[in-house]
């Protein structure tokens, strides 16, 4: 049975000792965000603050349910131990499978517990953590689910996006100018000059948040891709105030309407790259029409920074799927990508069957073909475990040629300005530049001039590796 | 004396006078962090403003200047500033100043 909801999984997560409920009165001032941040640095559990400084009693916050891959493995209720190539087999698998979702009613809705609608709507009712000391708010929506639909062919987007309290019924946020989320503003509302109906979906199933970090394809509804994932449709509801649908079993879902003609201050934010750079004042305004939400409601943090945390692991397992498949449809000969959760999606790995700087070329233009996230790809030989991050860097260290082995690629318009290494001027043009390490033996040499790898499984015959393995006991070596 | 929070691209971005802001509301409780978006007097110095609140102004990485800067508020303005998603926000208050003299 799939986890209907952000409860369920909690269950799940406390009898497999990865759950930590935090009882004694914290503030959501900043202490909330810095116990979050302390234990992400620690490799430490989910948190569940219980007690909240300002908020009554059930009110909540928390913290880091897919913030390790033995999370990431429950989640997808795999057992916690999965290694990772496993895991990232599995949902592989899984993602090519669609399910659409159930439309439930209104009364068979937790979310619709409680509703505040018009001059009701006051989210300082909620408490929404200031998750780093100097962030330009109190981010409400961090690990959350933002739903947006076009109207005019009925896609419906799910993605994860920052926003903010501005007051009381505002909200600012931050979904990034080349997102999804604005493809659609720009396609559909703002040559009509109508605002956009949008919902920040808090504290649904962990799967629901784990897609909404991935590069579903345009027009593809995310919704059907978290259906196949959990093996059962996820059941949604109507929204009051729009025809929106969003997952019935959610804590909380603030409606509102993201205003094509009026805009307010957003950030700055500490951010996934692990710095909070200068991106702040560039985003969108939302007038909160209603909010839903189950009694006893949990706001769902991502103490967002350096790796790891709920960020770069989710998306080291989405974004690396989403980026193989893409390789693969554009003939590139891979064996498989990693994305190293210390690279915050900045840093790939692609293995290669064949190599060269022709490859490398095809990669290169694979990933700077549209809005460009990435900016580091190192390219590998079949020979390297591509998950083995050890291997990788002796790989790149001893076979890309500082002088043959780096292509890189500059554009406009469409670079990732959270990216931390850009100037203030480059992050406003969106201009940026991504190279690709061809750390691969070049194809046209001949078999008897390329280097032999010098491990115990390369450089030896079957015979001596076998004599060797069958003997080892006997040795009295103890590894 | 209650105590605000404005954020600029450089300190120096920040100029005495008569200026339009956004403005966070340091007071504790529920609402802290609330925006408002205002008219106000602006100094360095507070003996230049009478009933002056203090003006914390932080940096756009949030790096926070190490000393306040003090603020009478005129008037309150509407939550937000006209301008399209993804515009800038602080030059759209810009060229509202500057149209205002």
């Amino acid at each position: 049975m799939a986890f209907k909801d952000h409860r369920d999984f909690f269950e799940v997560l406390e009898r497999e000792s990865e759950l930590a409920r935090v009882k004694k009165e914290v503030d959501w001032d900043g202490e909330a965000g810095a116990i979050s941040r302390k234990t992400f640095e620690k490799e430490g559990p989910a948190l569940l603050f219980e007690k909240i400084k300002d908020y009554p009693e059930g009110y909540r916050i928390s913290n880091g349910t897919s913030g390790t891959w033995g999370r990431v493995a429950l989640s997808m209720m795999l057992p916690k131990k999965t290694p990772v190539r496993k895991i990232y087999k599995e949902y592989e698998e899984r993602i090519d499978i669609k399910i659409p979702p159930k439309i439930v009613k209104k009364a068979d809705a937790p979310c619709k517990e409680n509703i505040m609608l018009g001059d009701k709507v006051d989210l300082n009712e909620f408490p929404a953590p200031m998750v780093h000391e100097g962030d330009g708010g109190r981010y409400i929506g961090t690990w959350d689910v933002v739903v947006n639909k076009d109207p005019e062919t009925n896609w419906t987007n799910w993605g994860m996006y920052r926003f903010m309290v501005h007051t009381k019924n505002w909200l600012t946020g931050w979904p990034q100018s080349t997102s999804q989320l604005a493809f659609i503003m720009k396609k559909s509302y703002l040559p009509y000059n109508k605002p956009m109906p949008i919902a920040v979906v808090l504290g649904t199933d962990p799967l629901s948040h784990i897609v909404a970090t991935a590069g579903i394809k345009t027009f593809e509804d995310e919704a059907d891709y978290v259906g196949g994932l959990r093996g059962e449709p996820v059941e949604l509801v109507k929204c009051e105030t729009s025809d929106l649908l969003v997952p019935a079993h959610a804590e909380i879902i603030i409606e509102g309407e993201l205003m094509p003609d009026q805009i307010a201050p957003d950030g700055p934010f500490g951010e996934y790259p692990g710095y909070r750079s200068g991106t702040m004042c560039a985003g969108v305004a939302v007038k909160v029409k209603a909010v839903t939400y189950r009694s006893e409601p949990i706001v769902t943090m991502i103490a967002l920074g350096t790796p790891p945390d709920d960020s770069s692991i989710a998306a080291s397992l989405t974004a690396a799927v989403a980026m193989k498949k893409g390789l693969l449809r554009h003939g590139i000969p891979i064996t498989d990508v990693y994305v190293p959760p210390e690279g915050v999606t900045h840093l790939i790995v692609i293995g290669v069957t064949k190599g060269g700087t022709e490859t490398a070329r095809k990669v290169l233009d694979y990933f700077t073909l549209r809005r460009i996230m990435t900016n580091k790809h190192i390219i590998v030989d079949a020979d390297v475990d591509v998950f083995n991050m050890a291997e990788v860097l002796h790989c790149f260290a001893t076979r890309c040629h500082p002088g043959r082995g780096i292509l890189y690629e500059w554009y406009e318009g469409r670079s990732n300005s959270l990216t931390p290494f850009y100037s203030p001027e480059e992050r406003k043009k969106l201009k940026g530049v991504s190279v690709a390490f061809d750390s691969t033996w070049p194809p046209e040499w001949e078999k008897e001039i390329v280097p032999i790898k010098a491990s115990f499984k390369t450089i030896y015959t079957k015979e001596t590796i076998d004599k060797v393995n069958k003997n080892w006991e006997s040795y009295g070596i103890k590894i | 004396m209650n105590e605000w929070q404005t954020f600029v691209r450089r300190f120096s971005d920040m100029k005495e006078g008569k200026r339009e802001i956004f403005i966070k509301d340091l007071s504790p409780g529920k609402a802290k962090y609330n925006t408002k978006h205002v008219l106000a007097t602006v100094s360095k110095s507070q003996k230049n403003l009478k009933n002056s609140d203090v003006l914390w102004i932080r940096g756009e990485s949030g790096e926070k200047a190490p000393d306040p800067w003090y603020l009478t508020i005129e008037q309150e303005l509407e939550e937000f500033v006209p301008g399209k998603p993804w515009e800038d926000v602080l030059e759209a208050v810009k060229k509202r100043e500057s149209y205002r003299g």
